[in-house]
């Protein structure tokens, strides 16, 4: 009879041992989930009490306490990255079990900015300038080219494809004087210049 | 006399009544398929001696590429297999692909597999998805020293190349050689590779085709191979 008290006692304190090294939380399932759209620091997710920042490369969060089978789960945006726009989660809000917690997801949206080429002196037809695989042929007389929207911190880099008849273009302008740069925080308009002689 | 002509009668109504029933035969299953944004002609796909050369469709009013929907020529009895593929492909060769795609079972609304048995789901539906065929655009960098080069084709994800030099076992940059590839590029397109940013107390200019159009010569040539960044 004696022993049997203190066998259980035993075994009870090592469970709880255990279950105290096993990262502070009171269940053995981690949670987690996939991670798209972010590109750099700053983004925040929470449950409940507990926060997780997700770092590069920016694909998938762990959050460090676990959580038991069937405990109830909310992940939430606590911080979004300063070039987002906002973030989604998909099957953030669950009770706990093997199914639920692998179909977790998180989808940010990066911002866009407007990207507008100023053009000067073209009066030859035939004019292609690209940026990447945005291209736009430019008509004789014109003076502004709206291209595709760039995301926030992404590159862009004008070049010219096709000369116009008669005349040489050349691309200056941008971060690095030749046509190229990074994306601020704000539309870009006309800071990227092609000039026609 | 009479009780066999009355036979003859009743065989002839029963046979009447089984062919205004569908002919007696077994059940029959068409095997439809769906192929998405197809854009070139040359697809042929085939399956149980049945074949469809599946042909571009006209754009939607928006530009987008509708759907192309068709049934095999031959249906298929319970029981039967069936395995839809491209013409032609085996082991070492995909068939009878569109011109500048390459098309793959599966999609995302259709997902059910290209071959099965007929009679295993209530009705037999499979679809292909073609994507654009695309190619290596890179070159070399001579020279590089320093660090903080990078290259960029426009703007978009993974569009860009930061290149460190080669260190020796010194960790002393060399200027040997640097292979580089950008991301590959889609038939089509267009490309426009620039210098973002030149290495630390390094000028580096940029030659070779590095602005055109991944086309029919690009192809053939397995791709732009030739950009040239010399760096002093």
């Amino acid at each position: 009879m004696n022993s049997s008290i203190l066998r259980a006692g035993i075994v009870t304190l090592a469970c709880a041992l255990g279950l105290s090294a096993c990262g502070g939380g009171d269940g053995d399932l981690n949670l987690y989930g996939s991670v798209s759209g972010v590109t750099k620091d700053g983004l925040v997710l929470k449950n409940g009490g507990s926060e997780v920042a997700v770092v590069a490369p920016y694909l998938s969060f762990q959050f460090d306490s676990r959580v038991a089978t069937d405990d109830s789960f909310n992940i939430e945006v606590a911080k979004t990255p300063s070039n987002v726009e906002s973030c989604t989660v998909v099957n953030g809000k669950a009770r706990a079990n093997y199914y639920t917690i692998a179909q977790i997801s998180v989808f940010c949206q990066v911002k866009t900015h407007k990207f507008a080429v100023a053009v000067n002196g073209l009066t030859g037809s035939g004019l292609v300038i690209v940026n990447g695989a945005d291209n736009r042929a430019v008509a004789p007389g014109t003076t502004s080219v709206a291209m595709n929207p760039v995301n926030e911190d992404g590159a862009y880099g004008v070049s010219i494809l096709t000369q116009p008849a008669g005349q040489t273009c050349k691309v200056s302008g941008g971060d690095n004087g030749t046509g190229a740069g990074t994306m601020r925080d704000t539309d870009l308009n006309g800071k990227v210049v092609v000039s026609c002689a | 006399m009479k009780h066999s002509l009355a036979r003859t009668a009743l065989a002839l109504a029963a046979t009447l009544t089984l062919a205004s029933c569908g002919g007696g035969g077994k059940a029959t299953f068409p095997i439809n398929v769906t192929v998405f944004n197809v854009l070139y002609p040359g697809l042929v796909l085939t399956t149980n001696g049945s074949e469809q050369t599946v042909n571009p469709p006209a754009k939607n009013a928006d530009g987008s590429i509708p759907p192309v929907t068709f049934a095999f020529a031959n249906q298929i009895e319970y029981g039967e297999v069936y395995d839809v593929i491209p013409k032609g492909a085996n082991a070492t060769s995909l068939g009878q692909m569109p011109l500048h795609q390459t098309c793959s079972p599966g999609s995302n609304t259709i997902p059910f597999p290209k071959s099965g048995t007929a009679g295993q789901l209530a009705r037999i539906e499979l679809a292909y998805t073609c994507s654009l065929n695309t190619f290596p655009l890179g070159g070399t960098i001579k020279g590089l020293t320093a660090t903080g080069l990078v290259l960029t084709n426009g703007s978009g994800t993974g569009n860009t190349y930061a290149a460190s030099p080669v260190l020796d076992a010194n960790q002393k940059p060399t200027g040997a050689d640097i292979g580089f590839a950008m991301s590959p590029v889609p038939y089509g397109s267009t490309y426009g590779v620039v210098i973002l940013t030149q290495p630390t107390g390094q000028v580096c200019t940029l030659t070779g085709s590095a602005t055109g159009t991944m086309d029919d010569a690009a192809e053939k040539a397995g791709g732009v191979k030739d950009l040239l960044v010399s760096c002093k």
